[in-house]
């Protein structure tokens, strides 16, 4: 059995609890943290660790919060990403589930490593039940003293509080984050400033993945070292993967860096689903490039899923088998990237928009044979040329898509229906 | 380290550190296709046409959001580049209207004009457009918006939370959806509201008042001076010399604000800009002469003659003269020289301009003439100038004037008539009709700023230079070459040869002036010396 | 239309936790839909009063995010996840079947005012997929029965 990290209480009764928590080691490392480092060491264990934020970016952990200025006399925030929405992706829920004082802990030792006195949890609003559950445990760490004024007995002072998004994928984008938590409209920010230099109020902020904050525990326990030996390459620790589509155990598993993808689908998820056969991967949330049947012989760990031509992403694994129309499913992620796109800057604002309507057009049967390459041309006017990676985002899966399964979009075109036959609907 | 050097499209260029690779290029010459941007608004960023290769940095960067270094090369015209601009600039047509034949915005449009730069495809965009809400629907007394030539820059939503704080426009909705609007049911409520109409690069506001009255490329510019109130904001006067019919014969269809770092920025409040049509309505454009059985036109050289005669008969210390703070410095000084110094007329300012509590911290005096300062320094006016409606009869003296030459001001009726009834010659030396100038026994006409040059000097003593735009109407001439002709009938020795001599002239007697030119003057206007 | 007391109350406290009254705006928004089942126009002008904001900031926040709506919604808001896991496994054939039930195109009331239909983005459940989200509470592994027994137990 792999290494648990994060998983290890999700099968326990009443995991959610403190009293579970505390019964199983839990807050044991943030107090002894709290009287015996100094912020300096923690944020050298982290870097130790080689912890890569879990968001989907994957910028290193330690790193990221070295970046808060030295002697600021400014408030330091830290804003928790609980804004999980990205198409396959549900860890971050698992661990709001089933185990939020590991959230907890994480961000009292986070907080303490950046002196961050106010720590801001903001959680999509359509996870209503993981909103109670989060709020559920605050209180309780408050009454136990987690949080609150002297954290532990310690001279630490730090107030959690929980922030409620309304339905904004963007908000996810940790600058659209900072300005959703002020109260407005989440529009991603021009960088620079950084958010470590100028976040939340204008004041140093960090923002930080739910998953990130939940390893930084185990990091301070079993210490950075050991924590980056888990993991492949540079990329430290276990991932939460979240396989869904077409698999028979859809659900979150927990393995190292590193993992093989082949053995996650056909292995810990049970193979594909009706006996059918594998015709495509995305690996790492809808964001990122698809990969074929025949590409998915490899290694989960930042490095290698960018040798494969994609990305690491957010671990969210979507599989899908040969009963699916590649059209049809292209059409789902514009769809969301279109609906999703906040509109302020023109490249994605107008380009997602124009994508859905040539593929909608398409899967009407109205598809001229030079859609495929507008597409293909409107998605690379949008890469790389917008505000945030939201652009990018909903670029990629249509450059890779409309390659990859060229044939088939050529096909619908053509003959005005799915090259898949019965396909899934 | 206070200067940069920074290499653009291959032209070596000094930066100053701070500033945007925008800005530098801007000022060097170097233009770099740009909506969102606008000097004197916060970056937004969001319209992405000012993306340029910097290199040694892999994506390709706005020019606006990126601040030079030193070495740093920038590349705004090469392959790459011009395939992302010609994108964005495709993205942000797809939705656009292309309504050009009935829009107003037509010959100053930056998707026109891009599309000719960058542009240059054939559309691509099969599918139909978004539908926005509003066409061509008033949101304030001044401003037609049209949400779907919007390409949602931000320009209008930046100055009204940035400039004005006011927070009227805003973008609703998001994603395609996004339309920039008032608040349903409210409207645009600051004094500057037309500003956004200037600083909407495309068609989605224009100005109510200039709609459809003409094409833009018929007009003419003339840098100017609003006229409006003491600020002096610079403008540009747009006229349209060639085809006054188009406007119902007016001949200047709009005042347009030009930047001035230390008087308006970039802005021009809604009253200033929408005071032009007394340039063209209700002018006096030949004299005319009271007599027995009515009121016949004449010449404005037998209207001199006449004034003349009336000058000369008025006996010593029973003529007076009520100056204006709309004429130029340089008319007031030919005023001073010939009125006050050789003919030794009393000279008061009438207070028609002041209203009170009308101020705000911006751009907006109380004080609603141009020159009030001007006038106040070339004749020494003290603390009871200007002269209140009601202190005027008492400011003209023990005993009302035998000849009483007005400029412009419109008299308060009893006072009017009480002269009138005491036999005091009335003269009016105006540019617009008014009660005065029916009543007056001899009308001369006078020219607007607009139809000469000169300069105004504004409350904080800033003076500044206008250019004429129009040619006199009529006979009506500069106050200047009235008392030019009046000199040369009265045999005093006394030259006003131009604008331009005649500011040499002041600035050499006038203590406050001395030291400026012209050239001073440019392109800010200069502060006079404080004694 | 003013808030009523209660609003107020909740707002006050909220004020409380947060540096300004912008801040404010989205669990004051949160709250005010929860009173009154959407935003009400007629809201958005006293909220920004008693926040101090200006109103158009209101009327940005309220049409920019998705869960806050702008017209009034049914007793029950279906939200159906049309994204790419759950429509991989079946989300489609539920949503026709839900407004085939319902009568209803995605995004309308029914004409009792009782059920809203919704199709929404991806809403994390995707192990649970095809799922929904009704009244705060998620709805996993969804069949059309499991649909149909949902929709006989709602009020």
């Amino acid at each position: 059995m792999s290494e648990r990290i994060l998983s290890k209480r999700f099968d326990l009764a009443d995991s959610h609890t403190i009293g579970v928590y505390e019964a199983t080691g839990g807050y044991a490392t943030a107090r002894r943290v709290l009287q015996e480092l100094t912020p300096a060491q923690v944020t050298d264990e982290v870097k130790k660790s080689n912890l890569r934020g879990r968001g989907g970016a994957g910028f290193p952990t330690g790193l990221k919060w070295s970046f808060i200025p030295k002697d600021t006399d400014r408030p330091v925030y830290l804003c928790v990403n609980a804004d999980e929405s990205e198409p396959g992706t549900f860890k971050d829920r698992h661990i709001m589930e089933k185990d939020p004082h590991l959230l907890l802990e994480g961000i009292i030792i986070s907080a303490f490593a950046i002196g961050c006195h106010q720590a801001y949890i903001y959680i999509r609003g359509e996870y209503i039940p993981q909103i109670r559950r989060l709020r559920a445990a605050i209180q309780e760490a408050y009454g136990r003293g987690c949080l609150g004024r002297r954290v532990f007995g310690s001279g630490f002072d730090l107030e959690v509080a929980v922030y409620t998004g309304a339905g904004a994928y963007i908000c996810g984008e940790e600058t659209a984050l900072l300005e959703s938590l002020e109260g407005k409209k989440g529009y991603p920010r021009l960088k620079p400033p950084f958010p470590a230099v100028v976040g939340l109020y204008g004041c140093p902020t960090i923002i930080n993945n739910v998953e990130t904050l939940a390893n930084v525990p185990a990091i301070l326990e079993k210490g950075g070292d050991w924590y980056a030996a888990v993991g492949a390459h540079r990329s430290g620790g276990t991932r939460l993967f979240g396989v869904s589509g077409h698999v028979i155990r859809p659900g979150v598993y927990e393995r190292p860096m590193g993992y093989s993808l082949k053995q996650l689908i056909f292995e810990d998820a049970g193979g594909i689903l009706d006996g059918r056969a594998l015709k495509a991967v995305i690996p790492g949330g809808s964001s990122v490039p698809v990969l074929r049947a025949d590409e998915i012989d490899i290694a989960l760990d930042f490095e290698s899923v960018a040798t494969a031509g994609s990305m690491l992403g957010s671990a969210g694994v979507i599989v899908m088998h040969d009963g699916t129309c590649m059209v049809r499913a292209l059409q789902r992620l514009i769809h969301f990237y279109k609906d999703e796109s906040c509109g302020q800057c023109s490249p994605c604002r107008e380009g997602t928009g124009w994508l859905l309507k040539i593929i909608n057009r398409i899967i009407r049967g109205d598809g001229r044979p030079e859609d495929v390459a507008v597409m293909r041309d409107v998605a690379e006017g949008i890469l790389g040329n917008t505000i945030c990676p939201l652009g990018d985002a909903a670029a990629m899966p249509v450059i890779s898509f409309v390659t990859k399964f060229r044939d088939e979009f050529e096909h619908y075109i053509r003959h005005k229906r799915s090259a898949v036959p019965a396909p899934v609907k | 380290m206070d200067k940069f050097t920074v290499t653009i499209n291959g032209h070596t260029i000094e930066a100053k550190p701070g500033q945007s690779v925008l800005q530098t290029a801007l000022d060097n010459g170097i233009h770099i296709p740009h909506y969102c941007f606008h000097p004197g608004l916060p970056v937004a960023g969001n319209c992405r046409m000012c993306l340029v290769e910097i290199e040694g940095v892999p994506k390709l960067q706005i020019a606006c959001g990126t601040t030079v270094r030193d070495g740093m090369v920038v590349w705004s015209n090469n392959d790459r580049v011009r395939q992302a601009v010609r994108h964005v600039l495709e993205f942000l047509l797809i939705n656009h209207p292309v309504d050009c034949p009935v829009c107003d915005q037509a010959g100053e449009c930056g998707l026109q004009d891009y599309y000719m730069l960058v542009g240059r495809y054939d559309s691509r965009f099969a599918e139909n457009k978004v539908v926005k809400h509003k066409k061509a629907t008033p949101i304030g007394r001044w401003v037609m918006l049209d949400q779907e030539r919007c390409i949602l820059c931000s320009r209008c939503v930046r100055f009204t939370r940035e400039i004005t704080k006011t927070n009227e426009m805003a973008i609703f909705n998001r994603g395609d959806h996004a339309e920039i609007d008032v608040f349903p049911g409210g409207e645009l409520r600051n004094r500057y509201s037309a500003n956004i109409v200037d600083i909407c690069p495309v068609g989605a506001l224009t100005c109510r008042d200039f709609r459809f009255r003409c094409r833009v490329w018929y007009l003419k510019q003339a840098p100017s001076i609003c006229p409006g109130c003491a600020r002096g904001c610079n403008i540009a006067i747009h006229f349209n010399p060639e085809r006054p019919h188009h406007a119902g014969g007016r001949r200047v269809l709009r005042f347009k604000p030009r930047p001035n770092p230390h008087v308006n920025a970039f802005w021009l409040c809604d009253d200033g800009r929408y005071s032009y049509p007394f340039i063209d309505d209700h002018r006096l454009r030949f004299a005319a002469l009271r007599e027995e059985g009515g009121v016949r036109q004449l010449y404005l050289k037998d209207a001199l003659d006449r004034l003349a005669d009336w000058l000369r008969a008025s006996r010593s210390g029973r003529t007076a003269y009520l100056l204006s703070a709309d004429s130029s410095n340089e008319e007031l000084f030919a005023a001073r020289k010939l009125l006050r110094d050789a003919l030794g007329v009393r000279c008061l300012l009438p207070d028609t301009g002041l209203r009170t509590g009308d101020a705000d911290d911006f751009l907006i005096c109380e004080d609603k003439h141009p020159n009030t300062r001007g006038a106040r320094i070339l004749f020494g006016l003290g603390e009871n100038d200007p002269v209140a409606p009601d202190r005027l009869e008492a400011g003209l003296g023990a005993e009302l004037p035998e000849l009483l030459l007005v400029n412009r001001a419109d008299l308060p009726s009893p006072l009017r008539d009480k002269l009138l009834a005491a036999g005091t010659r009335l003269v009016f030396l105006g540019t617009n009709d008014n009660a005065t100038a029916a009543a007056a026994h001899l009308v001369v006409p006078l020219v607007v700023f607009a139809e000469q040059a000169g300069t105004f000097t504004n409350f904080e003593g800033r003076v500044q230079k206008f250019e004429l735009a129009v040619p006199p109407l009529g006979d009506a001439a500069p106050e200047w070459s009235v008392h030019q002709g009046l000199a040369e009938r009265l045999g005093i020795d006394l030259a006003f040869p131009g604008p331009a001599a005649i500011f040499r002239q002041l600035t050499a007697e006038v203590d406050a002036f001395r030291g400026l030119s012209h050239e001073s003057l440019t392109p800010h206007g200069a502060m006079i010396r404080h004694e | 239309m003013e808030l009523s007391d209660q609003l107020k109350q909740t707002l006050d406290a909220l004020k409380e936790q947060f540096p300004n009254g912008l801040s404010v705006l989205m669990p004051a928004l949160h709250a005010v839909q929860a009173a009154h089942n959407h935003i009400p126009a007629e809201l958005e002008q006293p909220l920004a009063a008693y926040l101090a904001i200006p109103a158009e900031i209101v009327h940005e926040v309220s049409t920019f995010y998705f869960m806050f709506n702008n017209r009034p919604v049914g007793r029950h808001h279906i939200y159906i996840c049309g994204n790419l896991s759950c429509w991989l496994r079946g989300a489609e054939t539920l949503r026709d079947h839900l407004a085939d039930r319902l009568g209803i195109q995605p995004g309308e009331t029914t004409a009792d005012g009782r059920i809203t239909l919704s199709v929404v983005e991806c809403l994390g459940m995707c192990d649970h997929a095809p799922v929904m989200l009704l009244d705060g509470e998620f709805h996993p592994d969804l069949t059309v029965e499991t649909v149909d027994r949902i929709l006989a137990g709602l009020s």
